[in-house]
Parts: C-alpha cells; structure tokens; sequence
C-alpha cells in the first residue's frame, strides 16, 4: 500500500543523495545540481502532505518554491560565471578567500 | 499489485537511480542530463500524486528553464578542449557517512510518526483551486514572488556581464 | 561651651589650624620662614592657653560620640582634663615653642619649602601629641600615639636625601610600630571584656572592684608594650640612637621632652588599671631598670655627643619607667617633667655645638668654653641637673624615683639604678669636659650661637634652676617618707662620677684606654651595642626579607605562571581553532549538517 510514508521515505532518500552531492562535488556547478536535488526533494513532500491532508497550501507552497528555485539558479550561476572570468577556476576547494 | 504501486516503484527506480548518476559521475555534462532524468521523474511523481498542473509546471520551469541553464553555464566554465572536465569528487566517504546519517534521522521521525490512512477523495478541480487562490489570499505572496523574480533577473544580469 | 572647655580645646586646636593652612596653602609654606612665623604663632597662643589651664587647676572631662552603636557610642573623641594632663599641655608647648623659634636659626640654610616642610610636620606633631595627653580613653590616644609616630618618621627623615636618615626614619617606624601591636591588640581584648575604652569608666570600676577581666594581666602586658616600643625600653630601644639622624630641633623636642614620653604617660595614666597587677608592674620596674643601666653603659662609650645623649634619654627614660613599676607613679612622672626640661636644654645646647663646629664627633671638639661661654654654661647647668646635683631640678625628681623604689623594697632595681645614676654623671661630665675644655681640636671658628638660638636656651636653663628651687621649698610633697641616707647617696654617687670623668678625661691621671682594656669584655659589648642592632637587622633580613622572597616567587611562578598559562592556553587555541575557517563553503556545509544531525539527536531525546 502506497502511503504517505512511502512518498516521504523516498522524498527523504533524494535528499540525502543530494546533501552527499552537496559535500563531496569539486566542481561549483556540481554543487548546484546536488542542491537542485535537494529541493526537488522537498517539492515532493510537499505535494505528498498537500494531497493526503486534503490542504491547497502545499500546492501553492510548491509552485513558489519552483520559482524561486529557478531565479536561485540563475543567480547562483551567474556568480559561478563572474569568480570563472576572475579566477579562471571553478574548483571549490580553490575558493577559499574566507579563510581564517 | 496494483497499477498504482507499480507505477510508484518504477518512478521511484528512476528516481534514485538517475540521483545517484547526478552525484556520482565524474562528467558534468553527463551530471547535467541525469538531472533532467531526475527532474522528469519527479513529475511523474507529482502525476502519481494526482497533480498534473505541478507536473506541467515542472517540467516547463525545472527539466526545460533550469537545465537549460546550467548547460549554458557549463559550457562558459569550463574549457572543452585539452583540459577536459575532470570531476573528481572528495572524501567520499565522510559525505556519504553524514547523508546516510541525515537520511537515518528523518526516517527515524517518519517511523515514529503514527501511520497515516489513505489518500483521501479529490474533489473538484485542483488547478482552478490554485489559480484562486493565487489571486486570492495567496495573492501578496504572489506579486512578491515577482518583485523577487525582477531582482533576480538583474542580479544575473549584473553578474553576468562582461566587463567593459 | 564655658571657658573652662574652650581652653583645653583651643590647646590642640590652634596648632592643628597651622598645620591644615600650611598643608593646603602651598604659598604660605613655600616661604619658609613665613610657615615658621605661623607655626610659632599658634603654638604661642597654646602655650598660654595651656598655662592658664594649669594654673586654674581645672578637671574635668568631655566627650563627643564617634562611632555610634546601640546602647551608646563604641568610641568617643574628647578632653579630659586633669592635673597630669595639664602639666604634660604645658610641657609639651612650651618645649615645641622653644624648638619652633629655635629651628628658625638652626635651620636658616634650609631652602623654604624644606623649611615650610618643617613646620608643617611641626604643627601636626604637637597637635598629635596633645590630643594624645588629652585623650579621655584608649581609642583616641592610639590614634595620636600612631599619628605622632608617623611625625616622628617624618621629621627623622626631614632630611630624607640622606640614606641614613632614611633608614632610621623607617627603623624608628617599624620598631615602634612592634610595640603598638601589642598595644592595639591590649587595647581591643579590653574593650571586649569590658565594653569601654574610657578611662573614666575603666577607673572607676577598677577602684569600686568590679574590674573582673580574666587575663588582665596579659592585657595590661600588652598595653605596657607599646610604653617598650615608643619609650624606648629594652629591647625596643634599637631605635632612639639612630633616630639622632634628624635635625637636633627635633630630637630635642621628640626625643626627649615630648613623644618618648607618651609610654611613660600611658603608664601614668592607666596606673589605676597597672596597680591591679602587680606581677606585670614587677616586670616593668625590673625593665626599666634594666634599659637605663644598658644604656648607661652605652654612653660611657659613644663618641657622638647626640648619641651620648640619646642614650641618657633611654637610660631616664628607664628610670621613669621603674618608677611607675614601683608604684611611685607621682615620683616618676615629676622625672618626667624635669627630664623633659633639661633634656630638651642639653640637645639645644649640643645643637649650637653641631651648628658651630660642623661635626657630632666629640673627639674632635675640645676647648670651646672660650668660644661659647653662654652654651657651655647651659651645658654645664643641663649636666648638673641630669647627674642629680642640688638644687637642680633633677636631684629631687631622681631622688624621688629612687626612694619610690627603694620604698617598694625592690632591691635589684634600686641597685641598678644607683649604678646608673653614677654613670650618668660619668658620662655626661666626660661629654662636658671633652667638648668644652682640653685642647681645642676643632678646626675653623668656632662662635656663639645667634640669639634665637641662645635666647631658648637660657629661658630653659632658667626654669631648670627655678623648678629646682622651687622642689626644694616645697619640700614635702616631693619626698614622702624616703630614707634619711638616700639624698646624700645620691650626691654621693653624682660626686663620684665626677671625680671619675675629671680624672679620665680631664687630668688625664687615669687613662680611658687602660680602662677600657681592664673592663675588655664590656666595653667590647657595649661598642656593638650588645649585639641587639645587628639581632635586628639579622632578623629582618633573614625572615622578614626571606619571606618577602618567598611570597614574591610565588607570586612571580605560581600566581602570574598561572595567569601566563592561560593566556598561552587561550592563544594557543584560538590559533588551532582557527583552522576550522577553511574559507570552502563546502566544509561549512559539513558543519550546518552536524548541527542537523545534533538537532535529530535532541529532539529524539525530547520526545521521550
């Protein structure tokens, strides 16, 4: 029987699998793809919970989080193009400016 | 076996596994159209979930926008000739320790959850709900959602440019 | 407030006035001898207060609360007038008077605001040491006795570029201050047996019998060690001969007539609380009869004239002392009255000497009756007072503590004291004839001394001769029933200490040196001071300064080793918690899932 669980269980192993891309990825980009998965991870339960609690919010909820996800992307990418022209990498262990 | 949980399996099969290429394959490239698989499956799921509107929306904004863009975004970062995208990933080992352990403690939430029935009578039309409601109380939400959309645009536009 | 409070107030009131405007009012000291018009000015106006206080023979008493409590004040602040009081007011201006205008020529080459300087410490001493004669309890007399030791530091070491008389300001200071522990601690167990500090109230229970204070006996001891420390007795006394370091205005006036005195008044003072314990006034007259016979021998060997005389103010002191021990408190506080007279007559006089010739060394003086008649006479009137010759002051005073003790059937005293009387008059006819006859050593020009100097002088030489006529008409209340062979004994000894000098030093029939080889083992002892000073020394540098040590490593390896760890400690992580910054986003991913991971954990365990 397909339950709420089920969809929650694989909601939550897309978002360990995306958290592993998160922390192990080198290249920026990468990085990115892994918090995409992230948050499609979350779509997922929200549309779950929105349909077995019979409750608009989590649809709505969803689209935002779509939107937002994208403008995220976009910024995120840009900012990867823009330290590319300066540093002429996108190796995430070279970026360390903030180091203590 | 019901079509509904085949259905679900097979879903879930590409879900995962088209996630794992994501994250493991060394060719960004590759990364990128493994993605796109994940990102179609997930619709599926939302179908499963009785959304079509979701699943249209997804695959508009997530498999077509977001792909798109970070293919465009690859292409400018990296050179395609001589050094080759090489992807190595680090310490992998101790990423796969704290997403298993991430992984461990959600679903240790959801078996202490009390088990919840099933899936209760869709009535009337989903989508024109949410069309609504977007206009209705989700409406200052809504024209955020836009203003936020505006600065976006521009920051990546800012960002983006050459400098000159 | 009738003028019979006023006048005994004004006493002390006027010299502390000078001694606030000198200390505030920069200008007026800086002048100097302005400071000095000022000071003698007040005191004048005390001095003649003070008179007309004794004169009208008026007791009484008044106090004001101090530190209030229920029941009536802890401690009171006041006046208590009565007659040894009012003799102590008047000897105490008049001899700070004589001094005041005396330093204005000993201390001409002084730069004004030294002298400035001077006066303020002047001014504050006899404002101290009047309150302390009119303290009307234990409280307020400990402190002045503390505020006149500090003026007693501070004009020992008037001249404080000078290492010496650094070191024996500070030396005074500590010694002193050995004694008044033992005072304050007396003080307080008093009080907390009786409740009270005032004498009054003490006194009368004391007489009415109803003074029941376990370990009285060692309360009075207690007390009576502050009398050791600032009169001088033994072995306390280390610091009397250093303290000559200061300008001899001072010594004659502190260290003669009026601070070392304070022991011998407290004796006096409290002599209804002593006389309820005989066994602790024994130790005092064996004591102090013991110091002046020590310090008689001293004497006899000094070269110094101050210290020749510093030494004599120990060795009286000692017989005031025995007095009090012996009961004969009357017969040893006249000594103290007469002492303070001559004594203060014979430093004066020794200062004109210093002043004249440019040195202390009596070896290196002689012959100066043609160059000084005026202070050799003084001189010579001062020595026939101290070594007892009638009808000087000091033959009925010494007389008296003689017969007080020979009365109290306290044998080893009396001849102790009899063997001192004979060599006071030993040494202070020696002192006389190798300053002032013989073959004159001094170099230079020796002159006369300027007439602010000479003037004091002559008035004390004076009221020594008069005392003493005086003592000598009313004969009665000076001798009470003293044995018939004492006042020719006591000639008798004088005589023969003078026969003694005259022919060591002055004929030269005998000479010292062979003497002083016969005698080889005492003089030895006596040269070194019998070994106390070096006692003293030995201690402080050995365990006060070995202990300081001891502290200062700690505080150097274990209190700031302890600090310099921590701060090493904090330093040292700071700089390896530092390479938790690695400046990658990805780590601080790593941390955010961490705290995730701890949040789960958390939250499990509250759910339970």
């Amino acid at each position: 029987m397909i339950g709420l669980s089920s969809y929650l269980v694989l909601a939550a192993l897309v978002f360990s699998i995306g958290l592993f891309g998160v922390l192990t990825r080198r290249n920026a980009v990468g990085i990115l793809l892994g918090i995409e998965l992230m948050l499609n991870a979350v779509n997922i339960n929200l549309v779950a919970f929105a349909r077995f609690h019979g409750d608009l919010t989590g649809l709505i909820f969803t689209l935002f989080t779509i939107a937002i996800t994208v403008v995220e992307v976009a910024v995120g990418l840009a900012i990867v193009i823009a330290i590319f022209r300066v540093w002429r990498t996108v190796d995430a262990d070279r970026l360390d400016l903030l180091r203590g | 076996m019901t079509v509904e949980t085949v259905g679900f399996w097979l879903v879930a099969a590409v879900l995962l596994g088209s996630s794992l290429a994501v994250v493991l394959t060394p060719n960004l490239f590759h990364a990128v159209l493994y993605l796109a698989a994940a990102l179609v499956a997930t619709g599926a799921v939302f179908l499963l979930l009785d959304q079509p509107f979701l699943f249209a929306v997804q695959l508009l904004l997530y498999a077509g926008g977001v792909v798109t863009i970070v293919v465009f975004a690859i292409m400018l970062t990296e050179r395609l000739v001589g050094e080759r995208i090489r992807q190595t990933s680090r310490h992998l080992i101790n990423g796969a320790i704290v997403a298993a352990a991430v992984f461990a403690g959600i679903a240790g939430f959801l078996l202490q959850a009390p088990p919840a029935g099933p899936r209760p009578e869709q009535t009337g039309d989903v989508t024109a709900s949410i069309g609504r409601a977007l206009v209705g109380p989700f409406a200052v939400t809504f024209e955020l959602l836009g203003v936020l959309l505006v600065a976006g645009l521009i920051g990546a536009l800012y960002f983006a440019r050459s400098e000159e | 407030m009738d003028l019979s409070l006023l006048l005994p107030l004004l006493v002390p009131a006027m010299p502390f006035a000078a001694f606030v405007i000198l200390a505030i009012v920069p200008p007026i000291r800086r002048t100097g001898r302005g400071a000095g018009a000022l000071s003698i000015a007040a005191i004048a106006v005390s001095f003649v207060a003070a008179v007309i206080v004794w004169h009208s023979g008026f007791v009484g008493e008044r106090t004001w609360g101090w530190i209030p409590a229920d029941g009536g004040p802890i401690a009171t602040v006041g006046v208590m007038v009565d007659p040894i009081s009012n003799a102590m007011l008047v000897l105490v201006t008049l001899v700070s008077l004589l001094v005041q205008i005396y330093s204005l020529a000993y201390l001409s080459n002084e730069r004004p605001g030294a002298l400035g300087r001077y006066y303020t410490y002047q001014s504050l001493f006899v404002f101290s040491m009047l309150g302390l004669v009119l303290a009307p309890g234990f409280l307020q007399m400990f402190v002045f006795w503390e505020l006149v030791g500090l003026c007693s530091y501070l004009l020992i070491g008037f001249w404080y570029d000078r290492p010496a008389a650094a070191r024996a300001a500070v030396k005074a200071f500590w010694i002193t201050k050995l004694g008044d522990l033992g005072f304050i601690i007396g003080i307080v167990l008093l009080w907390s047996a009786t409740g009270t500090f005032e004498f009054s109230e003490l006194f009368e229970r004391a007489e009415a019998n109803t003074l029941a204070v376990p370990g009285l006996a060692v309360i009075m001891f207690l007390i009576y060690l502050g009398a050791v420390g600032k009169s001088a007795q033994f072995p306390l006394h280390v610091w009397l001969p250093d303290a000559m370091e200061g300008p001899t205005p001072v010594s004659a006036l502190i260290h003669a007539a009026t601070m070392v005195t304070a022991g011998v008044f407290l004796v006096t003072r409290a002599e209804p609380l002593f006389a309820l314990v005989p066994e602790v006034m024994a130790v005092i007259a064996w004591v102090g009869a013991f110091t002046a016979l020590l310090a008689a021998t001293m004497a006899c060997v000094e070269g110094d004239i101050k210290r020749v005389l510093a030494y004599s103010t120990v060795s009286q002191l000692g017989y005031m002392m025995a007095a009090a021990g012996a009961g004969a408190t009357p017969a040893g506080f006249l000594h103290l009255l007469t002492h303070g007279l001559f004594k203060a007559l014979l430093f004066l006089a020794a200062g004109a000497v210093i002043h004249a010739v440019g040195t202390n060394d009596m070896f290196r003086m002689g012959g100066l009756f043609r160059a000084m008649p005026h202070t050799a006479i003084v001189f010579l009137i001062g020595t026939l007072a101290l070594a007892g010759v009638p009808p000087l002051a000091g033959f009925y005073s010494k007389e008296a503590v003689l017969g007080g003790v020979w009365q109290a059937h306290l044998t080893g005293p009396f001849l102790m004291l009899a063997l001192t009387a004979l060599l006071t008059a030993f040494y202070m006819f020696r002192a006389v004839f190798l300053t002032f006859f013989g073959r004159a050593h001094a170099g230079g020009h020796p002159h006369e001394a300027p007439w602010l100097m000479r003037g004091p002088l002559w008035l004390l030489a004076v009221l020594t001769v008069v005392a003493g006529i005086r003592l000598a008409m009313s004969g009665a209340e000076a001798h009470e029933a003293t044995p018939g062979w004492l006042p020719p004994f006591s000639v008798g000894l004088a005589l023969f200490g003078f026969v003694l000098a005259l022919a060591m030093y002055q004929r030269g029939v005998i000479d010292p040196a062979r003497v002083a080889r016969a005698l080889a083992p005492l003089d030895y002892l006596a040269r070194r001071r019998y070994g106390l000073d070096a006692l003293y020394a030995g201690l402080y540098r050995g365990l006060i300064l070995g202990f300081s040590r001891v502290i200062g490593w700690i505080d150097r390896y274990f209190v700031d080793g302890i600090l310099n760890a921590l701060t090493a400690l904090t330093l040292r992580a700071g700089d390896s918690l530092r390479h938790i910054q690695t400046g990658r986003a990805q780590d601080y991913v790593y941390g955010v899932a961490f705290g995730v991971l701890l949040l789960f954990v958390w939250a499990q365990l509250w759910r339970r």
